[in-house]
Formats: C-alpha cells, sequence, structure tokens
C-alpha cells in the first residue's frame, strides 16, 4: 500500500494515501458494487443472445425461403435493419442482436453513470464519501474507470453465452467473430455513459442526467436507421454515433471508429471532471 | 494557540430565496471542543460544507489547520473526520464494508481503534445499511467519521437518534479526544450535552454568527432566576420598578422573578425586610440560547 508521510506546518504527520491510491481504492470499490447487476445484465443479454444463436438451427434449414420473403420487403427497410443473408449466422446475429444491443446495453453505464453523482447528491450519500480526502476529478475519473470495466464485463458475459451456444448448437460463428461482435458494444454504450456523467456533473438531477442521454440514444439510432432506409436523411447519418458502429460480427471491428467513439467518451468524460470540480454539492 | 479553524467574512449565498452564510468569523483553537448551535436553517450545516470544500464561499476566506479551504480541501479532508448532519449510505453496504473501504482511501493499515469505538457504541458492523435504524446507522456515522483519529472532528448533529446510554458513552468519548489534545467541531440541538463538554460556544443565527464565548461565559453573562422568601408580606411594586427585572410574580411573602442586570440594587432593596431565603439559580445553555431567539423573533427583551 502506498502512503504518502505529510508533515503539515504545525509539524503534524498526516499519513494520506498517495493520489493514484485513492483512485484505485475508489475503481476496485465501485466494480465490486456493480458485479451484481454486472451478472444481472450480462445474464439477461447473453441469455436473449444464446436463445437467438439456437433459434438460428431452426431457420437455417428454410434459409433460402426466408431470404425469398425478405425480398418482398422495401429494400430500404432490409438496409436499415441490416438484413442482408438470414442464411448466414453473422447476418442473422446482427440483425437480431447486435445492430439494437446498444439500445438496451446503454443502460448499464447510463444508470451507473448518472448515479455516480447526482444520484448520490439526491440519495445523500456523497458528503460521507467526499469526506475522505478524495480529489472531485478522482470520483468522476474512478466511476467511469469502474463502469468501463464493468461494461467490458457485461460484454465478455454476452460473448462467452453466445458463443457457447454456437459450440452447442453446432452454429458457424467463430470465437473470434463473436469477440468483435461483443467488444464493439463497448464504446458505443460507454458514450452514452460519459455523457450521463457530464449531465449528472452538469445539472445535480440524476432524472436530467438519464434522460438526455437516454433521448440522444434513441434519436440517434433512428437517425441512423431511417437514414439507411432513405436517401433524405442520409445526409444525417454521420452525426450519429450509429453510423459509426458497423457490424463487426459480419465485417469485423473497425478500430478507427472504435478508437474515435472511445476519444469521444472521454472527453465527455473529462469535460464532466471540469464541470464538477468547481461547483456546488448539494444533498 | 494555533487554530484548527479560522474564517474571515466567510459569506455563502444561495440566491434571493434560501439563506446561507454572512461575514462568519470563527477562530475555533487546536484542542478544543467547540459547540455549534443554532435551529434548523441558522447555518450550520452550511458552514460545516463550506468549511470542507462542498460549497464554494461567497466572499470571505476560509483556513483549516492553516489550509485553505478553496484551494486545499482535499488536505483539508485528510485531517478532518466529518459526521455530516444526514448520513446517509448504500443501501447494501454494511459498517464493516464502509470501514474497510475508508480505510483504503485514507490508507489506515489498523481497524484496531474502529472497532474498539464500535463495540463501545454498540455498532452493528455486519448488517447492510438497510436494515438498520437510524440510531444504529449514526453510530456507524459515528465510527467512520473517528477511526482514523483525525485532529479535527466536524460532527453535525452527532447524537440525533442515540439512546440516552449511548450519547452517555459518546460523550465519553469525546472528553478523551479532547484530552488527547484534538479538536471538535460539535453541532447539536441537545444543549445540555453541548454545557456538558464543550469549552466554548457558537451561537448562529440567521446565517449570521450571533456570540461565542466560552460555556461558562455565556451563562455567567445571561440573567438568572430568582426566588426570595421574607418573614413578612411585601410590597412587589419597589422590586418591579429595578432595571433588568422581568417576569417578576409574587403572593405576599414571596417573589419570584428573571434578573438580566446587576445583582447588587435587588439584593440591597430585599436586605430592607427581613429575607428568610433566596434562591439564586443560573439558567441552563438552552434558556440562554432560546433568548436569544426570542430577541431576533422581537419577543425578548
Amino acid at each position: 500500500m502506498s502512503v504518502v508521510l505529510d508533515r503539515g506546518e504545525k509539524g503534524r504527520h498526516r499519513a494520506r494515501r498517495a493520489p493514484w491510491g485513492t483512485l484505485f481504492a475508489l475503481v476496485s470499490h465501485t466494480v465490486r458494487m456493480q458485479l451484481r447487476g454486472v451478472i444481472t445484465w450480462g445474464a439477461a443479454l447473453g441469455l436473449y443472445s444464446a436463445a437467438l444463436v439456437a433459434s438460428f438451427t431452426a431457420i437455417e434449414g428454410s434459409a433460402n425461403e426466408l431470404n425469398q420473403l425478405m425480398e418482398a420487403y422495401p429494400k430500404g427497410m432490409l438496409e436499415a435493419f441490416g438484413i442482408t443473408d438470414l442464411g448466414d449466422p453473422a447476418n442473422y446475429m446482427h440483425s437480431q442482436v447486435f445492430g439494437l444491443a446498444p439500445l438496451a446495453l446503454a443502460f448499464f453505464p447510463i444508470l451507473a453513470l448518472a448515479n455516480a453523482i447526482a444520484g448520490a447528491e439526491e440519495r445523500g450519500t456523497i458528503d460521507v464519501l467526499l469526506g475522505n480526502p478524495l480529489p472531485r476529478w478522482q470520483l468522476v475519473a474512478g466511476n467511469f474507470i469502474a463502469v468501463a470495466v464493468s461494461l467490458l464485463e457485461i460484454c465478455a458475459i454476452v460473448g462467452l453465452l453466445t458463443w457457447g451456444a454456437a459450440v452447442l448448437f453446432d452454429v458457424e460463428l467463430s470465437l473470434r467473430e463473436v469477440a468483435e461482435a461483443v467488444l464493439n458494444l463497448w464504446p458505443i454504450c460507454i458514450v452514452f455513459g460519459a455523457l450521463a456523467l457530464l449531465c449528472s456533473a452538469l445539472f445535480h438531477r440524476r432524472s436530467l442526467a438519464i434522460s438526455i442521454p437516454a433521448f440522444l440514444l434513441f434519436g440517434m439510432y433512428l437517425i441512423d436507421t431511417i437514414g439507411r432506409a432513405s436517401e433524405d436523411l442520409e445526409d444525417w447519418r454521420p452525426i450519429s454515433v450509429f453510423y459509426y458502429y458497423g457490424s463487426a460480427i459480419e465485417n469485423g471491428i473497425d478500430w478507427a471508429h472504435f478508437g474515435s467513439i472511445t476519444l469521444v467518451a472521454l472527453a465527455l468524460a473529462l469535460l464532466a471532471a471540469l464541470a464538477f470540480r468547481r461547483r456546488d454539492i448539494y444533498t | 494557540m494555533n487554530l484548527a479553524i479560522e474564517t474571515e467574512k466567510l459569506t455563502k449565498a444561495y440566491g434571493r430565496k434560501a439563506r446561507g452564510i454572512e461575514d462568519v468569523d470563527l477562530a475555533v483553537e487546536e484542542g478544543e471542543v467547540f459547540g455549534f448551535l443554532g435551529p434548523n436553517g441558522a447555518g450550520k450545516t452550511t458552514t460545516v460544507r463550506t468549511l470542507l470544500g462542498f460549497l464554494r464561499p461567497t466572499s470571505g476566506r476560509g483556513e483549516v489547520f492553516g489550509l485553505d479551504i478553496r484551494r486545499e480541501s482535499v488536505e483539508i479532508r485528510a485531517r478532518v473526520g466529518n459526521l455530516p448532519g444526514e448520513f446517509a449510505l448504500e443501501d447494501k453496504m454494511t459498517g464493516e464494508g464502509l470501514l474497510k473501504y475508508f480505510a483504503r482511501l485514507r490508507g489506515v493499515g489498523d481497524l484496531g481503534y474502529a472497532h474498539e469505538v464500535s463495540e463501545r457504541l454498540g455498532a452493528e458492523l455486519h448488517r447492510p445499511m438497510r436494515r438498520l435504524s437510524r440510531g444504529n446507522k449514526q453510530k456507524i456515522g459515528l465510527v467512520q467519521a473517528m477511526f482514523h483519529k483525525p485532529p479535527l472532528l466536524i460532527l453535525d448533529e452527532p447524537t440525533g437518534g442515540l439512546d440516552p446510554l449511548v450519547q452517555e458513552e459518546f460523550l465519553d468519548i469525546i472528553e478523551e479526544v479532547k484530552a488527547e489534545g484534538r479538536t471538535v467541531f460539535f453541532s447539536s440541538h441537545n444543549l445540555a450535552e453541548v454545557e456538558r463538554v464543550c469549552d466554548r460556544v457558537g451561537i448562529i443565527r440567521g446565517g449570521r454568527l450571533a456570540a461565542v464565548e466560552t460555556t461558562e461565559t455565556l451563562v455567567d453573562k445571561s440573567f438568572r432566576h430568582v426566588v426570595l422568601t421574607f418573614a413578612e408580606d411585601v410590597d412587589k411594586e419597589p422590586f418591579e420598578a429595578l432595571s433588568g427585572i422581568r417576569n417578576l410574580r409574587g403572593d405576599g411573602k414571596r417573589i419570584s422573578f428573571t434578573l438580566y442586570d446587576d445583582l447588587d440594587e435587588m439584593v440591597k432593596l430585599a436586605a430592607r425586610h427581613k429575607l428568610v431565603n433566596m434562591e439564586y439559580e443560573r439558567p441552563s445553555l438552552e434558556e440562554v440560547f432560546l433568548t436569544y431567539y426570542e430577541r431576533e423573533n422581537g419577543e425578548g427583551r
């Protein structure tokens, strides 16, 4: 344990943790506290995904008929939902699971990071925590890092259950395809969590810190989905984070987009730290 | 004597609707137990939260152990054990989990003193917070404020919800803290306990510091309850005419009143009659405190 011995002006010695020690303690505690949520979210999404893998075996034999049936649908609509070949397990899983999963999974970081500041103020727990020698920026950074780690854990659970089902039901999905699909969920979800953290730092109110990112999440999804179907709205797609999401299970991760979205999330977390640094804390 | 807390014209304004604190000048010496009194909304919690850096002062300055409250808040909190007025914790945490977590944040390796204080207060460390009564939560709050033996304890209503035996044990601990030369800044509604442990008292009224005195002086400078019993009936009017006499009641041989002024004239007047008994009683701190508030409300003298 790293400890700084600090000699005050009056000769009083106080043992205080080195700055990174407090950050590590905060992150490890928060990750532990989120473990139950991680298991719940991971199990719920993972079992849904595993069930879809299992259902693929039922439609696999009639894929040609299904694709013919799909041709009757407007082309724009199929493009909107990323459907190209339902006989391909990767395309099937993208259109049925991974294309939509951010709409659900993003709520894990949104709820957790809205709680980190505004939620703690509303519950009155923030004074006790900040009664410790914990810099405010560390409260922001520590929660962001902890939620990022917990989100990775959820992605890992979803990936393991999906891949396990693929092995069990003999569906042609490689571990690499599944791993890239679940890892690609991480930046798009954490970016909405970071936005929730910024709103939490700015507005003192948990309801705003949840509703603003939730509104943008669905708004951006609609812009991208409708933009794929409608030429009129296609030019709007780049303002949506879903435009950069792609289909990692089919095409692999686009690391440039992955890195850009992660940078946006980091920038939002940095803004949250700056906003929270000088403001009053209300309980 | 070094100062643990020093503020100069410390002001925190919330805007037009809510009152904060205004021009608060405080000087709390190291090693003393300082009582900070005032009703809800007077500014006690605002003062404490401004000292700890949770609220940014609108103007004025403040220092804790010579450290600036605006710039060195983390250093200040390393030296302070704080019990907030509304102590709240995450529902699923246990007291033991909280202490281990805070020990990691503070770099404290030994929880021996935490367990000693917990045992003395009867704190239940192994039950989740959601299953604890208000009093039991408060015990955990006290333990987390004290477990790292900080040089300054800031306690906002520390005995709220505690039963009388635990209150007594807590006051014993405060006396031990004082004997170790550590400082306690202590806000309370329970004036009997303030009178017992505090060296000095500050009274805050409407966001402004109305008085700071030693507990003794505050009471000594105040009024006295007087009951005079005479051998025969006396006229109470001359007593009524004396300056500083209030609430006079008399039924012939017995006169009672509250004396706000010098004793001398009253004794000389009483001595003109055959005096059988004289009761001369100092008020409780609670009565002194209420007097300050009656003045504010225009009901007093």
